[in-house]
């Protein structure tokens, strides 16, 4: 279903590309978010002193708090994860929360963008178990019977590849329904504001959608970092 | 956050994400097989190989997950 009407769409034609923007609303909208949080970034980073002031406070405790939590997850060696787990958290989250804004598409209800941050948590969770157990990762993959690898490997690499698709899926596909009820609302009875019980609903879909795809993130990076079984 | 909070909350993502990794386990072994057939071109047998190697890990996911709830 395309959108009636996308507010970056139409500025991009502006300058002449109104067709290639409308045909990838995604690519859009993820730069929109992406500007939003390095903005962001940049007015909690410009100021930082040792006594925090109100801006400085409230970043500080969000961050940290999540940092407290991702470390009791993972253990100490996590902590060098941490910095892409709560980009991924905040980006997806930025994301999801665009889907509330009228004229705005959020970048992941499109498989391409769900399915890329997939690839990058998972691929990195696989980067950190190399990093801590060196070759020895490959012990993940084999079960405990050298007599059946053979058996274990497909098997493992099939759960391995399953994680991905768990990731991409949920993710799009909540974000991608949210957005396609509304937009039918919106086309049956917008006039007495019928789409507004389920953009309220959306709010706190897009926060726990944001949380589990930042969780699970989290919990891989944790099972690499722990022994073989 | 508390530090039992946390702990239900990673438990609840654990087992609130094996059902559909359980699902898709299952497609992406029967998906692997078929496409393997389709490159070597022995119709019906690698489909039935994937498809088990899929049920097979699918069933891992469960049986692992049992073996994680037995600690309460």
């Amino acid at each position: 279903m395309e959108h009636p009407y996308l507010f970056l769409t139409s500025v991009f034609g502006l300058f002449g590309l109104e067709e290639w923007a409308a045909h990838h609303p995604h690519v859009t909208y993820m730069w929109f978010a992406m500007i939003i949080l390095i903005v962001f970034g940049w007015l909690a980073g410009k100021s930082v002193s040792l006594v925090p002031k109100t801006a400085q406070n409230v970043f500080e405790v969000v961050i940290s708090g999540m940092e407290e939590f991702v470390v009791s997850i993972t253990g100490e060696e996590g902590r060098k994860s941490y910095p892409l787990l709560i980009s991924i958290f905040l980006f997806v989250l930025v994301g999801n929360l665009m889907g509330l804004v009228p004229s705005f598409y959020p970048p992941t209800a499109s498989v391409n963008t769900t399915m890329a941050l997939a690839l990058i948590a998972v691929g990195w969770s696989h980067v950190v178990g190399v990093w801590h157990h060196g070759f020895k990762y490959i012990k993940h993959f084999l079960g405990p019977v050298p007599l059946m690898i053979p058996l274990f490997l497909p098997i493992e690499l099939i759960a391995h590849t399953a994680r991905v698709l768990s990731l991409t899926f949920r993710l799009f596909g909540n974000m991608m329904g949210h957005e396609l009820v509304v937009l039918i609302l919106l086309m049956l009875g917008g006039m007495f504001l019928a789409p507004l019980p389920v953009m309220a609903m959306g709010v706190f879909v897009a926060l726990v959608q944001a949380f589990v795809f930042f969780l699970l993130s989290t919990m891989y990076i944790a099972g690499a970092i722990e022994e073989a079984h | 956050m508390k530090k039992e909070t946390g702990k239900n909350l990673r438990e609840l993502g654990y087992f609130a994400s094996l059902g559909i990794s359980v699902a898709l386990s299952i497609f992406i072994g029967l998906g692997l097989g078929l496409w393997l057939d389709k490159k070597f071109d022995t119709d019906p047998v690698l489909m039935f190989v994937g498809l088990a190697l899929g049920i097979v890990a699918g069933f891992s996911n469960i049986i692992r997950a049992g073996k994680k709830g037995k600690n309460y």
